[in-house]
């Protein structure tokens, strides 16, 4: 998985910037004709960017009338993909909150496009890709930094002792241990809302990885929970977390990455 | 790979300017930067010792540099710092202990912005029309 | 150009197999501050407006002396920790970094030992 370097994160600045590179900066867009006839109109604001010209990324303006589409962000933006403007890209599968394809900053806040409500949001919807990250087109955001972080935790069960010849047996309160962690669905909304992670992604595995990572840690069957505690044993990777919690307040599966991360703080401490 | 437009780097998606502030987040950052402003203001408190120290004359002039009305101004945000900075960290304990992290997490929030102002407000009091109240009654 | 895949950069140099040492410092200095820089607070504003004269046989006090020690000891020591997370954060260029991380450490002993020196001489009568 070659990334070949076209990341946005390539040229070093002696410090984190703060503000967006310059050709990061998005420019006011096309104003998209409103549809006729409609009773009500919304108003949406989506980022843009083509890789294909030299431009910086833009921000469209587009109308579509609410009562003629699904009752979620993800149906308008289809909506728009199908009647108005088909180059709009994005990422979609389940269209029910389990995929995590369609993760994006919506109304300021990281979240699934397909279960937030267009009804909730008051005002134009503001439409944007994962924030801080290198975007490959439109809402289209470069993952593979966050996927070989998560590869990088080992998620997968991990053991010495020869497996049993039917199964590895939990109780039921090691099993409750893992509610709250295993419906993750690795959407990167929380990694990608943190702004340590956004000053040293490169080097602080986010919320959502550290989330995994003490899916795997507190798991009764697993057998390398130190070595796992080792790895995560390092003032970056782990220590970078200042418990911001935006996290927490973004995950749309209302899981809570923050508390995983304070017990994986707990048990370093415990084990000291 | 041979297209030239890949070697362009890929824009970096808004972040800090687009991204809906939360009562934790500004938090967190007024954290920060009363931490930052107490490692300086440490050379305040530390001056004012050397100063006593140093003799008469030295302490007269930090004494009217802090009786000033700036001097009073700076002591003032450094009586605010120290209390946000200290209830922000009594904050990540309640963290620590692996409490706080449901909904409480924003009343805790709210809990150390009013607290400090209330506190700076108590002490500044004391201090400006204190003179009236005397010590063993008024503690 | 720079070829090489995502996880080769996200394990880097591995794991500092550090890091909770610093964590637990900076919580025993903070848990340390909260009653040493109240009871000096209250001390300084009991003694407002105090002379030279006076603030001397304040702390010609061993309670008071001490206090103030180890006050500016557990305050200096979890600021220096507290520096080295924020530069950690925000400086990216190695050389700088560097720099900084040990013009923190000049600085906090620096100030500590001003501040130690001076409670030192105001005990023993300046």
């Amino acid at each position: 998985m070659l990334s070949a370097a076209a990341t946005a994160g390539e040229k070093k600045t002696p410090m984190v910037q703060l503000t967006l590179p310059k050709n990061s900066q998005p420019r006011e867009g096309t104003r998209w004709q409103k549809p006729s006839g409609a009773k009500n109109l919304k108003k949406i604001r989506i980022y843009r960017y083509d890789p294909d010209s030299d431009d910086n990324p833009r921000i469209d303006t587009y109308f579509i009338d609410p009562d003629g589409c699904g009752p979620m962000v993800l149906d308008a933006l289809l909506h728009i993909k199908n009647t108005i403007d088909p180059t709009l890209t994005l990422r979609r599968s389940c269209r029910e909150g389990i995929c995590g394809s369609c993760a994006m900053n919506i109304d300021g806040l990281n979240t699934l496009a397909c279960t937030k409500a267009i009804a909730e949001i008051k005002g134009p919807i503001k439409v944007y890709p994962l924030p801080h990250m290198p975007v490959v087109k439109d809402l289209v955001p470069d993952m593979s930094n966050f996927y070989a972080q998560h590869r990088s935790i080992e998620p997968w069960l991990k053991t010495v002792t020869p497996e049993p010849r039917a199964e590895w047996p939990q109780s039921r309160t090691d099993r409750e241990k893992l509610d709250g962690l295993y419906e993750c669905i690795l959407c990167a909304c929380c990694s990608t809302s943190c702004p340590s992670y956004w000053w040293n992604g490169e080097r602080y595995l986010g919320p959502a990885v550290l989330l995994q990572a003490y899916r795997w840690l507190i798991d009764s069957r697993d057998e390398a929970t130190g070595e796992r505690l080792d790895d995560l044993e390092d003032p970056f990777r782990l220590y970078r977390c200042h418990a911001i919690m935006n996290c927490t307040n973004t995950c749309p599966k209302g899981l809570n990455p923050a508390k995983a991360i304070g017990e994986i703080k707990a048990m370093m401490v415990a084990r000291q | 790979m041979g297209d030239h437009r890949q070697l362009r780097p890929r824009p970096l998606s808004p972040h800090l300017q687009i991204y809906r502030l939360s009562i934790t987040m500004v938090m967190s950052i007024v954290h920060r930067l009363t931490g930052l402003a107490l490692y300086f203001g440490t050379l305040l408190l530390v001056g004012w010792l050397a100063a006593a120290a140093l003799g008469e004359p030295a302490f007269a002039i930090a004494q009217a540099i802090m009786g000033h009305w700036v001097g009073q101004l700076v002591l003032l945000g450094y009586t605010w710092a120290l209390f946000h900075h200290m209830l922000g960290g009594l904050r990540h304990f309640v963290w620590d202990f692996g409490a706080g992290y449901g909904p409480a997490r924003y009343v805790l929030g709210w809990l150390t912005l009013a607290g400090s102002t209330i506190l700076t407000a108590l002490v500044w009091a004391f201090v400006w029309f204190g003179a009236a109240i005397p010590l063993s009654a008024g503690g | 150009m720079d070829f090489r895949t995502s996880y080769s950069r996200v394990t880097g140099l591995g794991s500092a197999k550090q890091g909770t040492r610093h964590f637990w410092r900076q919580r025993v200095t903070a848990v340390a501050n909260v009653p040493l820089v109240l009871v000096f607070g209250f001390v300084i504003l009991t003694n407002l407006g105090a002379s030279r004269t006076e603030m001397l046989a304040l702390f010609a006090n061993p309670f008071v002396a001490a206090l103030t020690i180890l006050m500016l000891l557990s305050a200096i020591f979890h600021m220096w920790l507290g520096l080295q997370v924020i530069v950690e954060d925000y400086v990216q260029a190695e050389v700088v970094k560097l720099v900084l991380l040990v013009f923190n450490g000049f600085f906090a002993v620096s100030v500590g030992a001003v501040g130690l020196v001076a409670v030192l001489k105001l005990m023993t009568g300046g």
